[in-house]
């Protein structure tokens, strides 16, 4: 492909092929035979270091499950337990704690803030003794082979850029998710199936909404593009053949079009072309692969138990964890879920109570079941929002209802496998939950740390588009040593 | 250049000398006047100029005495003018220099040697010029002298860099510092911990040499000993300990250490540093002598760590690009663990093309292959022999494959062998003891292969070095049952309909009940497929299997409907903002579910009025209508529904008039279905419906006296 594009380009760019040639071709050429890094320059970053499809060095993690939580959890009802806040309840956040931060239009004009604690007890688990709220007690229960992570901040506060940041490393949403970048870094395991794959799903809470451009390949190659697989009867649109048309003849079509393609490739040098034929092949082997992984009917009672019945039911959390691990098992890159309904501005306690019940189950069942298929060393699997929420109600603030609205200054995530320590509590933050006062993990960090485990130096993966080089983390991001085994 | 010019230029380098000489006899007790260290400090820019003046004026005296240049006047004054030139500057410099030496923070060898062959050059310059134009000056001696300025330029050069620079300063690029790779067992605290820190981030000022502050920090006494301003620290009290002050001062105060613009310590660094004052600082303690818990035994185990954890190296060679290539395919993928890495990594997919083949074919890559994937692959225990080939094989992926391990014994010649994966296959458990007999075997995973919970625990008792994965056990408490689901494409039906419900998880019983009733799972009928239903029904349904919690239980409603108009309109028509599909939505067959607002519902607040047409006459014997009721959206139930029917749209008569009762504010939300009975009246051919809504709402209700609105979904003609 890569070698496709340089050919492409020597044909069609003039500019490029006489500046190259002024740097001397020949003696270039010789002397890289000689002594190969003579000209890679050890140290500095150069395009020459970086080949698309194998990693830098050997790799912890060789695939990633991401298990977004869309809307933003609240951490303060989840894994940042803060008794302070209990104590202080209905007292007014204190302005030294809040300091310059912006709030959202929603609660900007409020007059007072209420502090609130969280409806839900905390309990220890496990040998880490991790605190970890009663709404989430399966995950509780995995704490021993999970890292979690109380110091996120993101640079964003609404859901929209927020997200957009999270899943491709810039707020406005013209650059490649990260699932792109890890297919265009590694390219697939699995050739028969998309090496990024998205499944949705939505709980009954408020939810906000998820669009295709969070996992599109922005300016990478469209083969790294999130394939979408859907509950209904198609799980991948258009996948399937017309009726009345038959394997065989499906076959000759696309033999006879990749003749035609040719031609047109051989006479303008369109690498696209050649991505568009490989697609075609690709979607014709997945008209095979597919159907074997979205059965899930073999699946035994102990799985399904593990999981929660809700697995046999398409389109839920808890089916797409199984098939997310099916997927994974499968040699899928990047698997991308995510659960809408986390936003709760209002009805907190009882929303959030709903949307731990669709997600607490699977999420651990996942963990356990990638662990005793000895996958769980190899695979990443990330459970997240995107910010975190306010220590203060929005709204009223009644006994046993109250609200939170967007914090992007300090929240929780957890990962687990691929290399990251298990049975972690990292970072801190303070009494209130509001800041970070140890170990801040910002979002180009969690992008560098993940790449680092996929084998991938985040400052050599990068691909130049209009005149510039872009990586994930754009210019920052420094791997969060700490966290990794 | 005049005489006279020429004249106090000699008498300068005269003077020059002697204070130079008076400079370096003075030595130590010389002590430098606070206005002239700026002189001193202009050292590093002058001594630029009488390296290439002399350098330059040492080449020239070099050829001086051949015969082509000996009669060349310009050649012999500008050698002379050269000369002079540089050896007043490299006179001054070395005065300069010797200001700067005696500035506080140079000391040592290094600076030792700087001094003496500055001078040298200085002095042996001089010597040249005063000497260059006697008889006994010969061409010999000028070259030879040439050559002593040279290498003493040099030497004064190179050691001077090392005062500015560093040691090393210019090869260090190349010179590549050897990865220190200290197992933790035999770390020492200060050598592998502490010292580190010292020598990256503190020692290019604080070194024998250059001991900035009187501060050396290279050797465990001269750390003792402190500097000029005190000891570092106190052993134990980290709170008062002058080093770690100065690491913590703000960075723009003046004493803040390491200074502005150098390389600062971490967060860490410095944690490590008050850990090891507190501690009580010691050169000799090995880091597991701490306790295990000690936060400095920790942090320094992250410290060491990367040193341990490095990848692995294999003694084998990369396999051919072109075997690589040539064998990759759509379902055997092989690929490189890493850039450099010599092992690959090789995944089997599609059961429907895998044999044996599949395998044997990798023969040119058998040494390389560290990871083979089978997972779910049909192979059979003779395959195993095949896999036996791949010497140097890590990890072997047979979950769900069709072996039974009668083929396992092959696999005890795999040397490297630690991750072998037979979950899901039909084991043979006499057989196991042959695979744990392989000694690098660190991981087993043998659930859902037969294995009894009691004999894994035994095997796992008895091998304690391989972790066996034995599965996930449920707690015991019972789960609840997913709901029944329908599977009939439409609820409504026109003579009978079969029923048909199915769940996902095997082998549940589903009861259902038509009265209303909850079903139970004793008395409640059975579900089976095939069921005939020829009327409308209410059922009710929920599963149940032994060791789960019943489902919850689910109604659904099923309608007849016998007549279907050809054509249906609109005489008066539905709100534009719930048309649905036309007035056609009420006879698509298809229930508008739960939402009025999903566009399947026809919605108004006037009289909605249609006209169906049958091209075959119909004995109408009852009309129903679904409906909504939905009090807090203002939905009632339509207060007035006609019926009329005729031969034709212009031979209509009224057949039957339904009003509603009276709505009360506790009504609850729901889907109503009002049925008009029609006394029989012969075959009709047309019929004209009208729905009236409410035309005011009731005095209890917010919107009150405003018309209500009336939402159909479905019409059932029987």
């Amino acid at each position: 492909m890569e070698k496709d594009f340089l050919e492409s380009r020597l044909n069609i760019n003039r500019r490029r092929f006489l500046s190259r040639l002024s740097l001397g071709i020949g003696s270039v050429a010789l002397g890289s035979l000689l002594i190969p890094d003579l000209f890679s320059g050890a140290g500095a970053e150069s395009e020459a270091d970086f080949i698309p499809g194998i990693p830098n060095f050997a790799p912890k993690a060789k695939r990633v499950i991401y298990l977004f939580q869309d809307g933003a959890p609240s951490q303060l009802e989840s894994f940042d337990y803060k008794p302070k806040l209990r104590e202080m309840m209905g007292q007014e956040l204190p302005a030294s704690v809040r300091g310059n931060q912006i709030l959202t239009g929603m609660t900007a004009k409020q007059a007072s803030f209420p502090l609130v604690g969280s409806f839900y007890d905390f309990k220890q688990y496990g040998e880490s003794g991790a605190y970890v709220s009663d709404l989430f007690p399966h995950i509780g229960k995995i704490a021993d082979d999970i890292c979690i992570i109380r110091s996120m901040n993101t640079d964003a506060i609404n859901h929209d850029p927020a997200l957009t940041f999270f899943q491709t490393g810039a707020q406005q949403g013209n650059r490649p998710s990260m699932g792109s970048w890890v297919s265009y870094g590694l390219g697939s395991e699995n050739k028969n199936l998309p090496a990024f794959t998205v499944l949705l799903s939505k709980g009954k809470g408020n939810g906000q909404g998820v669009y295709s451009k969070l996992w599109s390949n922005g300016f990478l190659d469209s083969i790294h593009q999130g394939v979408q697989f859907s509950s209904g009867e198609n799980p991948i649109l258009y996948l399937n053949d017309p009726d009345g048309l038959n394997r065989h003849e499906r076959r000759k079509m696309l033999d006879n079009l990749a003749a035609l393609n040719d031609i047109n490739y051989k006479a303008f040098g369109d690498p696209e072309i050649n991505a568009k034929v490989q697609q075609y092949e690709m979607a014709y082997r997945m008209q095979t692969a597919v159907p074997e992984i979205m059965d899930v009917s073999k699946e035994s009672d102990d799985i399904v138990k593990m999981y929660g019945p809700d697995c046999l039911i398409p389109g839920t959390y808890a089916a797409n964890c199984l098939l997310a691990r099916k997927l994974s098992e499968n040699g899928v890159r990047f698997v991308q879920l995510y659960h809408q309904g986390w936003d709760q501005h209002s009805n907190l306690p009882q929303e959030m109570a709903g949307q731990a019940k669709d997600v607490d189950q699977a999420s651990a069942a996942l963990v356990t079941d990638l662990k005793q298929r000895g996958l769980l060393d190899e695979t990443l699997v990330i459970w997240g929002g995107e910010f975190g929420r306010t220590n203060y109600s929005q709204g009223k603030l009644e006994k046993a209802n109250y609200g939170r609205d967007h914090h992007p200054r300090c929240f929780s995530i957890w990962m687990a496998g691929g290399g990251i320590k298990p049975g972690l509590v990292y970072g801190e933050s303070d009494e209130f939950g509001y800041n970070i006062v140890k170990d801040p993990v910002h979002v180009h960090d969690f992008h560098a740390t993940i790449l680092n485990q996929l084998g991938i130096d985040h400052k050599k993966l990068t691909f130049k588009s209009l005149g510039r080089r872009y990586r994930l983390t754009d210019v920052a991001g420094n791997v969060i040593k700490g966290i990794i085994a | 250049m005049r005489t006279s010019h020429k004249g106090f230029a000699e008498g300068l380098l005269f003077a020059l000398n002697i204070f130079i000489v008076v400079l370096l006899c003075a030595g130590d007790s010389l002590a430098i006047p606070q206005w002239l260290q700026p002189v001193g400090r202009l050292h590093p820019l002058i001594l630029h100029f009488p390296i290439v003046i002399l350098l330059l004026a040492m080449v020239m005296e070099f050829f001086r005495f051949r015969p082509e240049f000996a009669n060349e006047k310009l050649y012999q004054r500008f050698t002379t003018y050269l000369l002079v030139l540089g050896a007043l500057l490299s006179s001054l410099t070395v005065i300069m220099g010797l200001f700067l030496s005696r500035e506080p923070g140079y000391e040592g060898g290094i600076l030792q040697w700087h001094k003496w062959f500055g001078v040298s050059v200085a002095f042996v310059g001089y010597g040249i010029y005063l000497w260059r134009n006697t008889s006994v000056y010969t061409a010999i001696i000028a070259k030879t002298g040439a050559i002593v300025i040279v290498i003493c330029l040099i030497f004064a050069g190179h050691f001077g860099a090392d005062l500015t620079h560093g040691e090393d300063f210019i090869l260090a690029p190349i010179l590549q510092k050897e990865n220190r790779k200290v197992p933790i067992e035999q770390a020492l605290v200060y050598r592998d911990v502490i010292a580190p820190i010292f020598e990256t981030k503190c020692q290019s000022c604080h070194n024998a040499d250059k001991m900035k502050g009187g501060l050396m920090l290279t050797t465990a006494n001269a750390i003792l000993k402190g500097g000029k301003t005190g000891k570092l620290f106190i052993a134990g009290q980290p709170g008062i300990s002058l080093l770690l002050q100065r690491v913590h001062l703000p960075e723009d105060e003046k004493k803040h250490m390491p200074p502005v613009g150098k390389p600062q310590l971490t967060d860490q660094d410095k944690m490590l540093l008050y850990l090891w004052i507190k501690n009580n600082p010691d050169f000799k303690k090995k880091v597991i002598e701490l306790p295990a818990t000690d936060s400095l035994r920790m942090l320094a185990a992250t410290r060491l760590k990367p040193a341990e954890s490095t990848e692995e190296v294999y003694d084998f060679s990369a396999a051919d690009d072109k075997d690589i290539k040539k064998l990759n395919n759509n379902y055997r993928v092989i690929y490189a663990l890493a850039s450099a890495s010599p092992a690959l990594a090789v995944n089997i997919y599609n059961k429907s093309t895998y044999s044996v083949k599949v395998l044997d074919e990798l023969e040119p890559i058998k040494k390389q292959i560290v990871i083979l994937d089978l997972n779910k692959m049909p192979v059979k225990d003779g395959d195993l022999k095949t896999i036996s080939r791949f010497e140097n094989l890590r990890q072997l992926n047979l979950n769900f494959s069709d072996i039974n391990g009668s083929g396992l014994k092959d696999l005890a010649s795999l040397k490297h062998l630690k991750t072998l994966s037979l979950a899901g296959t039909k084991l043979n458990p006499n057989l196991i003891g042959q695979i744990i007999a392989i000694k690098s075997l660190t991981e087993l995973a043998i659930w859902d292969t037969g294995l009894k919970p009691g004999e894994i625990q035994q095997l796992q008792a008895a091998h304690k070095k391989i972790r066996l994965l034995s599965g996930y056990k449920d707690d015991g408490k019972p789960l609840k049952l997913t709901n029944p689901q329908l599977k009939n494409t439409s609820q409504i039906f026109q003579q009978s309909f079969q029923l048909q419900l199915s769940n996902p998880i095997k082998g549940v019983d589903m009861r259902y009940t038509t009265d209303g009733s909850v079903p139970d799972s004793i008395k409640s009928a059975a579900y089976k497929p095939g069921i005939l239903f020829t009327q409308n029904t209410v059922l009710r349904a929920r599963a149940f299997k032994a060791g789960w919690l019943g489902s919850d239980t689910v109604q659904f409603n099923f309608y007849k409907n016998t007549y279907t108009p050809d054509s249906i309109s609109f005489l008066a028509p539905a709100d534009g903002k719930y048309t649905a599909d036309g007035a056609k939505t009420i006879i698509d067959k298809e229930l508008g579910g739960t939402n009025f607002g999903n566009m399947k519902w026809l919605g108004s607040q006037k009289d909605m009025v249609m006209l169906m047409l049958f091209k075959k006459p119909i004995a109408l014997h009852s009309l129903t209508l679904n409906t909504i009721r939905n009090i807090g959206s203002q939905i009632f139930l339509p207060a007035e529904i006609e019926v009329w029917g005729g031969a034709d749209e212009h031979h209509l008569k009224l057949l039957t008039s339904l009003k509603t009762a009276t709505p009360q504010k506790k009504d609850p939300v729901a889907a109503i279905n009002l049925e008009c009975k029609i006394k029989t009246t012969g075959n009709i051919s047309c019929i004209k419906l009208a729905i009236k809504p409410l035309q005011k709402v009731p005095d209890w209700h917010p919107a009150k006296g405003k018309p209500a609105w009336v939402f159909t979904d479905e019409l059932f003609l029987n």
